[in-house]
């Protein structure tokens, strides 16, 4: 059985620059892994600003074609795919959710559409039902969005409407570019819980693109981390990040900062001048 | 830093309200951003102050600052700093007041660089602009105080002759806090100045305010929703929520024994490297601040909530030493 997906020695490079300028900028450079069919999991790109995390996941999206290399869904090359047809199978989550909504649109049109171009709804009745069934399964119901405009609801709310989206085309997979970075930090665990129970109780994997290392820890099962389109280190979540054994990847973990880290930079804890780990280019 | 090192608080904020105040087509909005804030930020000290989006962190910080604009206003109380004591908000000053406190005694780091830099001139012109008047001296002169002042945030003086896109996002920013600090002022505000930057970058970054806070012994107002910073960072911290201050006090205090139900909360559900337990978020959403809920805003979602938190609105009182909290659960019967 071939892997639902499966990146093969994937690279993409962008030009820059004008006509007598003109550089290449190689985003990706040579990322290969597989997400086994019958074991939902949820793996994690971590990486910076600049990293190519995004153009990874545009790549596996299929909204970038890569440069060299192949993404595949179910053994077959993704550039292949009909559009709508891989569409059902495999859906975005963005960043910001007030930026993906049309803010003059109602939101439960986005779900009836989806249900209707994506899921096997026909007729209105159906998509309704399928709207209702994903909403709840996000912890909301088709009663409580109905009729309301993105700016009616909060964040985290916004967030999950637009998992909900997600979930109607029943997708195997999920992309999903720093779901939470946006989110309330008292609403932040909800959204990260909710994609656990999606691995575990509705099957699905969850392709999981974030900068932040504790909640990578918390949730996912295996992790690539990526330096300037490089991938330098890759395996289960919790093993690599409790003892990371590349350069990189220790500077990243020793830069997080959380609750235990008091007084890193406090008078009465540190030395008169406070160390800086080198400069920046 | 100790109490005992300078007792006398560099700013005086004291039920401090500010309201934003529409008229569409006849109808009155008035949303309440902050409503009735009250602490003190002594010399010295990093005074961080944590919350949500649209807790009235930013509003707050502009209150204090004097830089309203409608349709947000400063509807009450005061903030005081203490070399303005003639007036009791900047906001309230004659403009060519503010001006000759502005940079020299008060300045402000912005989240994003770009708001500060001017994208078309080069970097000494910034410097030019911002900060020439209040030092004086020669252009020469100007010019190599700049280039030393940006020594001490680990840039090359050649940095001075650049436009702002050829720097990197940290060393832009790196650019603002030395702008923000090359006339050495009392009292710097700091918005999320490392929010938009690479954790690593951040580290070096919040590095350096702390050093140069430090050199200067000014007194720092930093906000961040980023629990993790404030734990690095703040000597003292407030919590802010849906426009009122439910907490503060030393920050190891407040991350040690944390009062309120929405910091314990805040705090405890912080996943971290090294530990597996379950963290669960918070029911419900923020309140809308235009209808807020009556008495204690926190209790639609709060697991300690009893009849009184609907109806009373809890006072800020000081519990434990230098250790305040308005919650009717740590502090039965006294209302505001």
């Amino acid at each position: 059985m071939s892997a639902l997906l499966e990146l093969d020695r994937v690279s993409k490079s962008f030009s820059r620059g004008g006509l007598f300028s003109k550089q290449r900028v190689e985003a990706v450079k040579d990322v290969s892994f597989a997400l086994e069919p019958d074991k939902p999991e949820i793996f994690t790109v971590i990486g910076e600003s600049g990293s190519g995390k995004s153009t990874l996941a545009r790549m596996i999206l299929g909204i970038h074609a890569p440069s060299s290399g192949q993404v595949r869904l179910a053994g077959r090359d993704v550039a292949t795919y009909e559009r709508r047809a891989f569409m059902a199978e495999v859906q975005p989550i963005f960043q910001n959710p007030f930026e993906a909504f049309n803010p003059l649109k109602q939101l439960d049109r986005y779900l009836f559409m989806t249900a209707e171009r994506f899921g096997d709804a026909s007729g209105k009745g159906a998509a309704q039902a399928q709207a209702d069934e994903a909403l709840r399964q996000v912890g909301l119901s088709l009663a409580e969005i109905a009729g309301r405009f993105p700016h009616e609801l909060s964040g985290g709310q916004l967030q999950r409407v637009a998992i909900a989206r997600a979930l109607v085309a029943k997708p195997r997979l999920i992309v999903a570019d720093e779901p939470v970075s946006m989110v309330d930090a008292s609403l932040r665990m909800s959204i990260v819980n909710l994609f656990g129970r999606l691995r575990d109780q509705l099957g699905l994997s969850i392709v999981y693109i974030t900068h932040d290392l504790a909640t990578a820890y918390y949730i996912s099962d295996r992790l690539i981390i990526m330096q300037k389109g490089v991938v330098v280190e890759q395996g289960p979540a919790r093993a690599v990040l409790s003892a990371p054994t590349h350069p990189y990847s220790r500077q990243l973990r020793d830069a997080v900062l959380t609750p235990d880290s008091a007084g890193a930079f406090r008078a009465d804890h540190s030395p008169k001048a406070v160390a800086t780990s080198g400069d920046m280019p | 830093m100790s109490e005992a090192s300078d007792p006398a608080p560099v700013l005086e904020v004291r039920d401090l309200q500010a309201h934003f105040r529409t008229r569409y087509f006849g109808v009155n909005r008035e949303v309440r951003a902050v409503d009735g804030v009250s602490f003190d930020v002594r010399r010295n000290e990093i005074y961080g102050l944590a919350g949500e989006s649209s807790s009235g962190k930013t509003t707050l910080v502009k209150t204090i600052a004097g830089l309203l604009k409608p349709p947000l206003e400063m509807v009450g109380g005061s903030a005081r700093f203490s070399f303005l004591p003639e007036w009791d908000a900047v906001g309230r000053a004659p403009p060519e007041v503010v001006r000759r406190i502005r940079w020299r005694h008060l300045s402000y780091i912005m989240q994003g660089s770009m708001n500060v830099l001017n994208p078309l001139r080069r970097i000494k012109h910034s410097f030019r602009d911002f900060a020439w008047r209040h030092l004086g001296g020669s252009k020469g002169e100007f010019d190599a105080r700049a280039a030393a002042h940006l020594e001490r945030v680990k840039l090359d003086p050649s940095v001075l002759s650049a436009y702002p896109h050829e720097l990197s996002g940290g060393m832009r920013q790196r650019v603002t806090i030395a702008l923000a600090t090359i006339c050495k002022p009392d009292f710097v505000i700091a918005d999320e100045p490392t929010t938009a930057l690479d954790v690593v970058v951040q580290k070096d970054v919040l590095a350096m305010i702390r050093n140069i806070q430090r050199e200067m012994e000014s007194s720092v107002l930093f906000i961040t929703h980023d629990m993790g910073v404030h734990a690095a960072l703040t000597d003292r911290l407030g919590i802010m929520y849906a426009g009122r201050l439910v907490e503060d006090g030393d920050t190891p205090d407040v991350f040690a024994t944390p009062l309120h139900p929405y910091t314990r909360h805040l705090i405890a559900s912080l996943p971290r490297i090294g530990d597996v337990k379950q963290r669960e978020g918070l029911e419900g959403t923020p309140p809308n601040l235009a209808a807020p809920p009556p008495g204690c805003r926190f209790h639609p979602r709060c697991p300690l909530a009893m009849p009184v938190c609907a109806t009373m609105v809890p006072a800020m009182v000081e519990t434990l030493p230098r250790h305040r909290v308005a919650c009717h659960a740590v502090n039965p019967g006294v209302a505001a």
